[in-house]
């Protein structure tokens, strides 16, 4: 089975097909493409930040939310993985800024089925190969990329690995890695066989997912998959299967911006830390946007009071490790399970050889009541309780206002900071507006956690002193908790 | 629980005014290797409350020859540094107890976790 082109570069698509880009790809060539990336919307421009630090290039943020892109070259792959605030990766195929749909349906859709035989594909293809290849070694994204260095060193020692099974990965779904072990032995015929051979005719799986937005388009977002997906079958003689594929094409339509893609990732690996699930973990990519909002410095104590399963300080130690974290809850469970899931990550990083301790350390208390020095936190990052899957509305009426005064309390006087993410943002809105002697609000990053419309509120400390503020004054006067009371009460005496 | 973590913890029963430092008792102690960093200990030493780390430290015969005050220019005294380092973050406490200095009372500490929820009628 020989390609019409030089190199064995369209192995696995039929050859009969002919490519839509005339320059002979060989492998081993350093391609420029433009990777496209999910991300949690309203961390856009967090995203953007990490790429322009770790990959050196500026990214765009695309018009619809939560996606960025940006320049790489090939031999970048790697680093691109490594990326903390992204859910998804996708290599572009095409995009078109200002795509002038027809009037009717059928013009439209016609259309888009003779565009799958133009698109240039050759070079999102070869990202794509390359992209298997990464997946199949140990340390991938999912094994854990913890320590950087050593992420990289196995990329370089790749033919060791090769002919090594992959290790099952350890978190989430069975699904992902029976998609992998099927494109890792077809990968591997490749590979062993240097890079040249064509591997013995595996037929390729595929589908299109589509995500549409827009009010003047006269076609749905399933109608447009069908018939473009038809097209991508008919043009390379795939097979089209919408659980078990070795390809996903996506198609993203947005007003009129188009971007055509290939998935570079398996189902978002958003809980890569977590081994021990909460209810209500949250993904790490968001964890990480919130950290960055913060800009831990090195040496700073960043406290997460209710901290869950640890998503958001574990994430800290892994990735902003210049900083140490205390992680606490007064639930047994939750204290439990975030030990479990440091222990877990430790693991790994001593499996690899290397120190395998973590800057972070779990307690467990009451947070209205925190058994922390006055001012000797910088920063206070956490995910407080939505009234929904955990406490309720009335209980956050009261919790919120007790909590916000302790980590005012234990936070450094004009220096301290905090980024708070809720979606009880009534609530949290009255608390801080009775705290202006406290605490400063900044910004507010609008996200969306799990359907539901949330606020990471960063909030930055004044030089206030803690107990001699206006409101101090007030609520020590016989209201409210009796450690307020006396607080309030020995500050003034 | 990590000595560093021991400097920010204070007792907080009620009525209690001088709940700092807790003392520790401990029945079982880990030594863990972490990454060593000069600029984040350095940063961290004027952060902390000195002598507390070194009775900390002194208790659980991990001491060493740490000295009772930093020594002056520590910032590029890496050989100071990595004492400090040692026992800020590598030595862990995972079985044992933290008191109280003033009321006595026990915060139990287990797998590494102190808890130091009080009874209601503590508050």
């Amino acid at each position: 089975m020989s390609s019409q082109e030089g190199g064995a570069v369209e192995s696995g698509l039929n050859p009969a097909a002919p490519p839509a880009s005339c320059c002979a790809v060989r492998d081993g060539d350093v391609l420029a493409v433009t990777i496209g990336a999910t991300v949690p919307t309203g961390f856009e421009h967090t995203a953007a930040e990490e790429v322009k630090e770790k990959i050196g290039v500026d990214a765009q943020i695309g018009k619809d939310r939560g996606r960025i892109y940006f320049p790489i070259t090939t031999d970048q792959l790697p680093q691109v993985h490594l990326l903390r605030s992204v859910d998804n990766l996708f290599v572009v195929v095409e995009e078109y800024d200002h795509y002038h749909f027809k009037e009717s349906k059928e013009e439209t859709l016609m259309e888009m089925m003779q565009l799958a035989s133009k698109l240039p594909w050759t070079h999102a293809l070869e990202v794509w190969k390359l992209n298997g290849k990464l997946k199949k070694r140990k340390g991938y994204r999912k094994g854990g990329n913890v320590t950087k260095v050593k992420s990289n060193s196995e990329v370089a020692d790749a033919t060791v690995d090769d002919a090594e099974q992959q290790k099952p990965p350890q978190a989430v779904s069975a699904a992902e890695s029976q998609t992998e072990a099927e494109s890792a032995a077809a990968m591997e015929t490749s590979t062993t066989d240097s890079e040249e051979a064509e591997p013995a005719a595996k037929l390729l799986k595929f589908r299109v997912t589509c995500n549409r937005a827009g009010d003047r388009h006269s076609f749905s977002s399933n109608e447009a998959a069908r018939d473009f997906g038809g097209a991508v079958q008919e043009f390379f003689q795939w097979k089209a299967d919408m659980t078990k594929f070795d390809i996903e094409v996506l198609l993203n339509i947005h007003n009129e911006e188009m971007v055509i893609g290939i998935a570079l990732t398996e189902e978002s690996l958003h809980r890569r830390n977590i081994s021990h699930f909460g209810p209500t973990t949250l993904r790490s990519t968001l964890c990480y946007g919130m950290l960055r909002l913060c800009k831990p410095q090195a040496s700073d104590i960043i406290l997460d009071p209710m901290c869950g399963t640890g998503a958001i300080p574990l994430e800290g130690a892994i990735e902003f490790n210049i900083s140490f974290y205390i992680a606490g809850d007064n639930n047994d469970m939750a204290v439990n399970r975030t030990v479990n899931n440091v222990c877990h990550i430790q693991k790994r990083m001593a499996e690899k050889g290397g120190a395998s301790g973590l800057p972070i350390d779990t307690v467990q208390w009451d947070l209205c009541n925190l058994p922390i020095r006055t001012g000797s936190v910088d920063i206070v990052v956490t995910d407080m309780p939505f009234g929904k899957r955990m406490g309720s509305r009335k209980k956050n009426w009261d919790l919120y206002p007790s909590c916000l005064r302790e980590m005012a309390r234990v936070c450094t006087p004009g220096t301290g900071k905090a980024a708070l993410l809720t979606q009880d943002k009534k609530c949290f809105t009255k608390a801080i507006s009775r705290m202006g002697g406290l605490w400063k609000r900044l910004h507010t990053v609008w996200v969306n956690v799990g359907g539901l419309h949330a606020g990471v509120y960063l909030l930055k400390r004044t030089g206030g002193v803690f107990g001699q503020t206006p409101e101090d004054v007030y609520e020590s006067r016989g209201t409210v908790k009796a450690r307020g009371d006396e607080t309030g009460d020995k500050e003034l005496s | 629980m990590k000595l560093l973590t021991h400097n920010m913890l204070t007792s907080h029963v009620k009525g209690v005014v001088n709940g700092y430092p807790l003392l520790i008792k401990a029945t079982e102690v880990k030594v863990n290797e972490v990454d060593f960093n000069p600029q984040f200990v350095s940063r961290m030493i004027p952060k902390l409350e000195w002598s507390a780390l070194v009775q900390a430290a002194d208790d659980l015969g991990q001491r060493e020859d740490l000295p009772g005050e930093p020594v002056p220019e520590y910032e590029n005294n890496e050989e100071f540094l990595k004492k400090v380092h040692r026992v800020l973050l590598e030595v862990e406490v995972i079985e044992g107890f933290l008191q109280c200095p003033e009321s006595g009372r026990e915060f139990p500490i287990s797998r590494g976790i102190p808890n130091m929820l009080l009874n209601d009628d503590e508050v």
